[in-house]
């Protein structure tokens, strides 16, 4: 635990006006109900170094975050000395539009990023949870998260070519490089994709761009059963598609989506939202296909297009944590794509016996599987234990995105690692002796 | 360690892996003195070929136990030394564990074993409409275990990505010989992406046992351009003006004079020998998308001053464009003795700039360089031609071709595409990277190798030791800065 000397101490650093001491203000920063000491705003990477060598010293904790919209991942940390965000870094240092990268700090919100991309035609082809809630670049690198653009363009991991990052003792090094194709030394990039902030913080990606495609269509439809809906899935990964992204909706998302969007579904059972960004003819020929192929499983679906595709894609990606965010819980599980029906039809089981709502959508073509459950809260624990047990029984992970601290006491909300953990603590060891970044709540 | 500790570690390896799975021999050990890389070669103490994980773990533990160095190796068709062995070490060759375990149509994934070759992966799901994306120029031979280590690439990464990108899953014996699986059939394996890490470590980390890869829909339609250009500028210029359209093209491929010439004296394929450079594209995907991209990339070539255009008609024609650029680098025995390959990669803005400064540096250094590179990606493999027999020649094209590899890096890129750094460029690593870079990573292989035994003395241009945790990894003893000792 830190003294109040050391926090002074760090306090000088970045200085009073970015830096957060009230209890007043301290309490919306809380993490798992634990309230920081401080929450630091350092402008330069030299700060986060600086502060970084006397947290090392002193052994201070620190919590790295960008916006903090994903706050709530990770373990209950046993103990919370400083929050730093990386907010302030958030410029764009470098975009050549010509060679389809570029590079920004940490801190810059994707939706600011991709606004400077988009001056020259091109964009980042990620779309997660939270873009308009403010999540960072660095934040969505540290967290690993996803969205459904993730079936043509895959995560975070595959777009991420360069890093720089402040370790734990203060040292500034640099990974990667800044261009698409590099194979010397260790691909330090990956290892800090999904790492929240373990082991150091981020400042700096350098990133693989695409351009903005001609056009962009999707296609949302509802099937009368989920196995016609299922088969439907499996043909259209079978077929010369090239989808941007499918995704798999169960009945309660169907319902709220469609009716946020204002689309009017005919059935209201399970659906199909389908994405396809082309050149202009090109979508045509391919939605004339999907289509083709949805309605051999008796499907009746709405065309989408312009703002109301980009709010259906918000929708599905955010629904309900656009919303008010109590009492719910948020689930993620990746199982085989042959998997997904399976999940869904066990899903629907506990919809029908628990006073909760099940939400769930699949990213059908990667086996991704997000679930959130709004209800009581000893319902919830009850029905996150028995999701648990099943994820178990198909040899994959639920890991618990989110959830209120009274839930997740007692809990490992990432489930086993598997045989590899051995490994990941030594490099934790390694990178943090003295275990100040993020301790307890991930590796 | 005492001189007669082969005799002792011959019975155990022999307990492990029976007669037939030793080899210590001299003139069998002369066929692993080197790989690809033939101007360097060590002869290993022992060679093993093991055919299971628990083998090649007990080999390792033994080895742990021992301090005994060790080398991994799957076909040997590395470019860069990689499995260059270690005096005083063995080799283990993982060519005997080839068999495909597993092909899941249905959810897209193959798992193997390490020496499985390259292109028979794709050969075994070919049937169901699949394929195996990284597609290295020697991938009727190379094996996936290869491609894992080095993180192998080949002429389709710029849509489809290299070996990192298909990998899901990795089973490996650790250097302390325990067996650990990372990731697997399914995505978003809760922890650090460590098949990430492992992918493209060049079997510093381990040795893979086993892998999951990801397979890929064969696209339904294929389209291959074949452009003239007088100047390699305008060729240049085309890749970037068709990326920045929006087009991603499975391959782009450009070929400089010195090239075609060779390429057309060795082969024939109906190059035209006087022009300045030429440009291949490929497009492929749903045959809506191809259509329409075809004459977008046309125009592209036209405004770039493209002489001649010619889109394949069969399928007989499309190969014929693409032998010229397979026969690349052994059409080069045409026209030189003797020549070295290098890899460096360049931001592809920044092609004419960089090919004038080769340019410049052929002329200073008096020796010829053939320009051939996947420029889609902008992976550069300039061919410094020589004459092996001249004295001082082949130090000559050493110097040349880092040069080269210090123009990719002053102008923002890599010294190594797909290569690897392995024995061939460590000395050019610190171009890339400073010293707390290089700390950082050997932080990760001490996490991985606290004995540095699993093929040392490659990738990093100094040898580093590994401390407690705790305290900060420190630089080489003066002893060996000295070169008068070696750190294994």
């Amino acid at each position: 635990m830190a003294e109040s000397k050391t926090i002074k101490e760090i306090l000088s650093i970045t200085g009073k006006s970015n830096s957060l001491v009230d209890r007043s203000e301290l309490e919306s920063y809380s993490v798992d109900g634990l309230v920081p000491k401080a929450v630091l705003f350092p402008e330069t990477e030299r700060q986060i170094s600086e502060i970084m060598k006397v947290a090392s010293r002193e052994s201070v904790s620190v919590i790295p975050m960008g916006s903090g919209t994903k706050r709530s991942l990770g373990n209950i940390p046993p103990q919370l000395d400083v929050l730093l965000s990386t907010q302030k870094l958030n410029r764009v240092l470098e975009h050549e539009a010509r060679d389809l990268v570029a590079t920004a700090e940490c801190g810059i919100t994707l939706e600011s990023l991709q606004r400077a991309l988009k001056s020259n035609g091109q964009y980042l082809p990620v779309n997660p949870m939270h873009t308009a809630r403010g999540a960072t670049l660095g934040g969505i690198i540290a967290s690993n998260a996803s969205g459904p653009l993730r079936l043509r363009y895959g995560t975070l991991r595959e777009l991420l070519i360069g890093i720089r990052v402040v370790r734990a003792d203060g040292t500034v090094f640099k990974g990667g490089s800044k261009v698409v194709k590099n194979v010397a030394g260790y691909d330090l990039p990956k290892l800090y994709v999904g790492s929240l902030g373990t082991l150091g913080i981020i400042t700096e990606a350098t990133l693989r761009l695409y351009s903005i495609p001609e056009r962009s269509e999707s296609y949302l439809v509802s099937f009368t059963t989920l196995e016609k809906c299922s088969e439907t899935v499996m043909e259209l990964l079978k077929s010369d598609l090239v989808m941007n992204s499918l995704e798999l909706l169960n009945p309660a998302l169907a319902r709220e989506v469609a009716e946020r969007t204002g689309i009017e579904l005919k059935r209201r059972k399970y659906a199909l939202a389908i994405r396809v960004m082309n050149v202009d003819k090109a979508v045509s020929e391919q939605m004339s296909l999907v289509k083709k192929v949805c309605n051999k499983g008796r499907a009746q679906g709405v065309t989408v297009n312009g703002a109301q595709e980009e709010k259906l894609w918000e929708e599905i990606v955010n629904y309900p944590w656009n919303t008010a965010q109590e009492n719910m819980v948020k689930l993620k599980a990746g199982v085989l794509i042959t998997d997904v029906p399976r999940v869904f039809s066990e899903l629907e089981e506990h919809a029908i016996h628990k006073d909760v709502t099940v939400y769930a959508s699949s990213k059908a073509g990667n086996g991704i599987v997000d679930i959130t459950l709004k209800g009581e809260s000893s319902s919830l624990s009850s029905l996150v234990k028995s999701l648990r047990q099943y994820a178990g029984s198909l040899g994959v992970s639920l890991v618990i995105e989110a959830a209120p601290p009274g839930l997740k006491s007692g809990v490992d909300v990432w489930g086993d690692m598997g045989s590899g953990l051995a490994l990941m603590k030594r490099i934790k060891s390694n990178f943090d002796p003295a275990g100040i970044l993020n301790p307890g709540r991930y590796i | 360690m005492s001189p007669d500790w082969k005799i002792g570690f011959k019975d155990k390896l022999l307990a492990i892996l029976g007669a037939r799975g030793v080899i210590s021999s001299d003139d069998e050990l002369i066929a692993f003195e080197c790989d690809a890389l033939p101007g360097y070669r060590i002869k290993p103490v022992f060679v093993v070929l093991p055919e299971t994980t628990q083998q090649v773990s007990r080999v390792v533990r033994e080895c742990f136990e021992h301090n005994i160095p060790y080398v991994p190796r799957g076909a040997g068709t590395g470019l860069s030394g990689g499995a260059l062995p270690t005096a005083e070490g063995i080799v283990i060759s993982l060519s005997r564990m080839n068999k495909i375990l597993e092909v899941d149509i249905a959810n897209e994934r193959v798992v193997v074993e390490p020496g499985v070759v390259n292109l028979s992966v794709t050969q075994a799901v070919s049937p169901f409409g699949y394929y195996y994306a990284p597609d290295p120029s020697s991938q009727i031979v190379c094996t996936i275990g290869g491609n894992v280590a080095e993180n192998s690439g080949g002429v389709h990464c710029l849509k489809y990505g290299v070996t990192s990108n298909h990998v899901l899953g990795l089973e490996v014996v650790v250097p302390d010989g325990d067996i650990v699986e990372l990731g697997g059939k399914t995505p978003d394996h809760p922890g650090y992406d460590l098949v990430g890490l492992v992918v493209g470590s060049e079997g510093l980390l381990g040795i893979v046992t086993k892998v999951v890869l990801r397979i890929v829909r064969k696209p339904e339609s294929v389209e291959t351009l074949f452009a003239t250009f007088d100047k390699i500028e305008d060729a240049g210029a085309s890749v970037s003006g068709i990326t920045a359209r929006g087009v991603i093209p499975a391959g782009m491929e450009i070929m400089d004079n010195l090239c075609i010439r060779s390429v057309e004296e060795a082969i024939g394929c109906g190059y035209p020998v006087d022009a300045g450079a030429i440009l291949l594209v490929e497009l492929d995907g749903p045959e809506a998308e191809v259509t329409a991209q075809l004459p977008i990339v046309q125009n592209v070539l036209r405004d770039n001053n493209a002489n001649e255009i010619k889109i394949a008609k069969d399928e007989q024609e499309r190969e014929l464009f693409w032998k010229g650029r397979k026969s690349a680098f052994p059409a080069m025995g045409r026209i030189s003795s003797d020549y070295y390959v290098q890899d460096g990669v360049i931001p592809r803005s920044k092609l004419a700039e960089v090919l004038g400064k080769v340019g410049e540096l052929s002329t200073k250094y008096g020796l010829r360089v053939a320009n051939v590179f996947h420029a889609g990606d902008g992976n550069l493999h300039p061919l410094v031609l020589y004459d092996g027999t001249c004295e001082g020649e082949h130090q000559k094209a050493l110097e040349l071709a880092g040069d080269i590899l210090s123009v990719c890096v002053e102008s923002g890129g890599s010294i190594t595409g797909e290569h690897g750094v392995g024995h061939d460029k460590k000395r050019f690593l610190s171009l890339m990277f400073d010293e707390s870079d290089l700390d950082t990573m050997n932080l990760l292989r001490c996490s991985f190798d606290s004995k540095g035994l699993c093929n040392p003395g490659k990738v990093f241009p100094t040898p580093r030791t590994c401390v407690e945790p705790g305290m900060k990894s420190f630089k080489e003893h003066p002893v060996q800065k000295a070169g008068q000792g070696e750190m294994y």
